[in-house]
């Protein structure tokens, strides 16, 4: 190999490497503000109320139990409100209090429980309802209503009980 | 009884794993051909064992066996019996078994060749399918056992457990609780079956190249051998994921199909892997290099799919549609471990063997485009991965969770999406050596013309939407120039078979399947791409409460309600069906008729919409507020997604194209062992 080939070699190789580079550091850019711009602060209703950071205009992500009778539609404005009430964010600790629906049951039904009025601009899907777990997008107006911009509500294999109502009589 | 024998069927099938993974080391280490033979046939007998269980599961959910608490929990008295059997895999445990089974299945068709064991492959690879096996055969046996019962004890309490506890007797449910009715539909008896079938077949290039990597192999062999399964897996990983979103866009009534939940993006990552792995195979073919690298994607790949797996069934992550919780998580973990340090081991200990002489030369050339490709898949990957995770490493580094959200994937991945179809559309027109640039610009002046037809045709779809009409331009030319390839293909089959007839041509298209299946399986994905950006870019949507006669316009049509009709199913679902009239300037375009659905005997209501197709656009409406529906008065939440169509079209495309390019891979594998 001639020096002139070992040079051309070097710098086709140099031409990859900075390509690469270049192509990585452009998607990581990307990631970074994107992420900046969008990413949501995972909290429970407790959490947020008892935060003393400014989370104005910041994007938030709260989970909570449905209170069944809360939910209000106006169909004249096509405004959903409801309640949800605070229950725990880990999933540790929802298994140690006996399992997520018992932990819904008790969250809707305790009256000292924290608890956030969300409003939602959209009809209220099948699944809200009470007792239902909400996972709730959106951000947190300054009279403390949570506006949602995404409404996730836990669905089909979760409803798995493992104890049948049937069995016992 | 039939649950005894299905567990016991099950046992022994997990000691077989055992005792091939003993007698396999052994082999090696004694070198006797006679142990690896005996575990040859041991694998063999795995999967009817594990059939046999599958059977008696499927008995008992056809039978109405409610003492079987997984038959309680996911049958009831009133279902067909497609259903039922569709049920053995729409609950966690029995889904469990069915994966279980199915890796049997592909372990058994992997072992049957007698040859195979003799290249000095096979008991490694057969090491990596036992472990694997026994892993899962130990999940079903001792953590998540889909043939427990109810049992009532002496004292009137009841308990679950496999056998009858001393002084108890079996307890027989009247009824069961019924598959969830959002898992009642034609895409979820496919959707499970092919994803899991994709999933698994990935374990077999994985087994190869352990194989060949541990045996000290240094050639491709493993990879040759490997492909026909690796196009297999991907087409079933690629129709599951598709099929999905078709289920999604059918049932769940959003008017979307893909919701970048973290147990869709685990299923996406292995696939994303897996097709840079065809890209650079097809590299490792043709050049004396990329052995590093494919055996990496191979391991990446089938670790994705155990990941997927994990994400799934653990609970850690926090998805809408994942399973319950159970305890599978740990031993899941420890088998990513395994395999993970294992290939890495591997990997670092042969890593000098796998020095390749060829280096790519930089420019405008097949090979340089097809590492961009990979470059490309692997990015939205890691940008997948660090989704998944995002919440748990947030927690772990700065102390509040932070998730990301729909908007986040789209925003990031959109632009990567759209350069791997730019890519696509390029490829063609790049050689593998130097490029007639001067060639290419003459195709490219032809196809420009031809391609203004797309915006034409966006704009007769009464779309304003600038961004998203140049974005379908480029793709309806990057469509046309794989089209125009393939006529060249063709055309060139023509002139060099000229005498011949159409034996000629048909011998030579076989010579060319895999360029032609692998031109096909890309039209198909730039069509699904164009189906995607019709409903990612283009779908609107409008929410409205109609009263009797009353209509609202959306998209240039003109929605009317027209009346409730109710009546029961056979299935003992009572149906609400709002009648919605659709017209266009005046005429008739057709009707929607969204139901919704009551499950008494679950209390569970559904919302289904009802969805009119035509290839430049999907009519959809769904019900809302289901509680305050009347005959005077409904609420729709109504969406006309454009060229949606062009997404399932283009999986039906790309899947044909997979059979196209797998005909020469059965060719190939017949051919005597060379390199």
């Amino acid at each position: 190999m001639t020096a002139s080939g070992s040079t051309r070699r070097k710098s086709n190789r140099l031409k990859f490497i900075i390509g690469g580079l270049l192509f990585i550091a452009a998607v990581i850019v990307m990631i970074v503000s994107v992420s900046q711009a969008t990413a949501e602060f995972f909290m429970t209703v407790q959490e947020l109320l008892e935060s003393e950071k400014d989370l104005a205009g910041q994007n938030l992500r709260i989970s909570g139990a449905v209170i069944g009778e809360s939910i209000v539609y106006d169909p004249a404005s096509g405004w959903l409100s409801f309640t949800i009430a605070h229950i725990p964010g880990d999933e540790d600790e929802i298994e140690g209090l006996g399992g997520l629906s018992e932990v819904l049951h008790q969250a809707v039904n305790d009256p000292d429980n924290p608890r956030l009025a969300v409003r939602y601009e959209g009809a209220a899907p099948e699944m809200l309802r009470d007792e239902a777990q909400a996972v709730l997008t959106g951000t947190l107006e300054a009279d403390g209503t949570f506006i949602v911009e995404e409404l996730l509500l836990k669905c089909p294999s979760k409803y798995e009980d493992a104890i049948p109502e049937q069995v016992g009589e | 009884m039939i649950p005894t024998f299905g567990f016991m069927t099950l046992a022994l099938g997990f000691l077989l794993t055992v005792y091939g993974i003993g007698v396999l080391i052994w082999g090696v280490i004694k070198k006797s051909q006679a142990c690896i033979e005996s575990a040859r046939l041991a694998m063999l007998l795995i999967f009817p064992l594990v059939s046999l269980s599958i059977i008696a599961m499927v008995i008992l959910l056809l039978g109405n066996h409610f003492e079987v608490v997984y038959v309680y929990q996911v049958t009831d008295q009133s279902m067909p019996a497609y259903l039922r059997l569709t049920a053995l895999w729409g609950g966690q445990s029995g889904s469990l078994l069915f994966w279980s089974w199915l890796l049997a299945g592909v372990s058994m068709a992997f072992s049957i060749p007698k040859r195979r064991q003799t290249s000095g492959i096979f008991p490694w690879a057969g090491l990596v399918l036992f472990t694997t096996l026994c892993f899962f055969l130990a999940m079903n046996l001792f953590i998540d056992n889909p043939f427990e019962s109810f049992w009532r004890q002496a004292d009137g309490s009841w308990v679950i457990s496999m056998f009858q506890p001393s002084g108890g007797w079996a307890l027989l449910p009247e009824n069961g609780q019924g598959l969830n009715p959002l898992l009642r539909h034609s895409g979820m008896i496919l959707h499970p079956p092919a994803l899991y079938l994709g999933f698994v077949g990935f374990a077999v290039p994985f087994a190869l190249s352990i194989g060949s990597l541990a045996s000290g192999r240094k050639d491709r062999r493993w990879l040759e051998l490997a492909r026909p399964w690796m196009l297999v897996a991907w087409v079933f990983l690629s129709l599951g994921l598709v099929l999905g979103m078709r289920w999604a866009y059918d049932v769940l009534g959003w008017g979307g199909y893909w919701g970048w939940d973290p147990v869709e993006v685990s299923a996406l990552m292995p696939w994303l892997s897996a097709t840079a792995l065809m890209h650079t195979g097809i590299l490792q073919g043709r050049r004396d290099g990329y052995k590093r690298w494919n055996v990496f994607l191979v391991a990446l790949t089938f670790c994705l799919v155990i990941f997927s797996v994990f994400v799934t069934r653990s609970g850690i992550i926090s998805s809408v549609h994942a399973f319950t919780e159970s305890d599978v998580a740990i031993p899941l973990l420890l088998l990513l471990i395994i395999l993970m340090l294992g290939s890495i081991g591997l990997l670092v200990f042969r890593w000098r063997d796998l020095q390749g002489t060829h280096e790519p030369r930089f420019g405008f050339n097949r090979e340089v485009l097809m590492l961009l490709t990979d470059l490309v898949l692997l990015s939205i990957l890691a940008v997948c991965f660090l989704g998944v995770v995002y919440p748990l490493g947030s927690e772990l580094f700065t102390g509040s969770k932070m998730t990301v959200g729909e908007t986040w994937y789209e925003r990031i991945t959109g632009p990567l999406f759209f350069l791997l179809l730019l890519l696509m559309g390029i490829c063609p027109l790049a050689a593998w050596g130097s490029v007639n640039f001067k060639r290419i610009k003459r195709r490219i002046l032809i196809l420009i013309p031809i391609s203004l037809i797309f915006p034409f045709l966006i704009w007769l779809l009464n779309v304003k939407d600038v961004l998203a009409s140049f974005v379908l331009w480029l793709a309806g030319l990057g469509g046309l120039v794989i089209v125009s390839e393939f006529i060249l293909v063709v055309r060139r089959a023509i002139r060099q078979s000229s005498g011949e007839g159409l034996h000629g041509l048909w011998r030579f298209i076989r010579h060319q399947t895999r360029q032609v299946g692998g031109l096909i399986i890309h039209l198909g994905i730039i069509l699904l791409g164009i189906g995607i950006i019709g409903i990612e870019g283009l779908q609107q949507e409008t929410q409205v409460a109609l009263s009797l006669g009353e209509s609202t316009s959306l998209g240039g049509y003109q929605f009317t309600y027209d009346g409730l009709e109710l009546y029961t199913t056979d299935e003992e679902v009572e149906i609400t069906e709002a009648v919605l009239t659709v017209t266009r300037d005046g005429k008739d375009v057709g009707t929607l008729y969204p139901q919704k659905q009551l499950y008494a005997s679950l209390n569970q209501s559904i919302m289904q919409p009802g969805i009119k197709s035509t290839l430049a656009v999907d009519l959809y409406a769904v019900m809302i507020n289901g509680d305050a529906l009347t005959e005077e008065k409904a609420a729709f939440a109504i969406y006309v997604n454009p060229l949606v169509t062009w997404l399932w079209i283009g999986a039906a495309v790309l899947t044909a194209g997979t059979v196209v390019a797998a005909l020469q891979e059965q060719k190939q594998v017949r051919l005597p062992n060379q390199t």
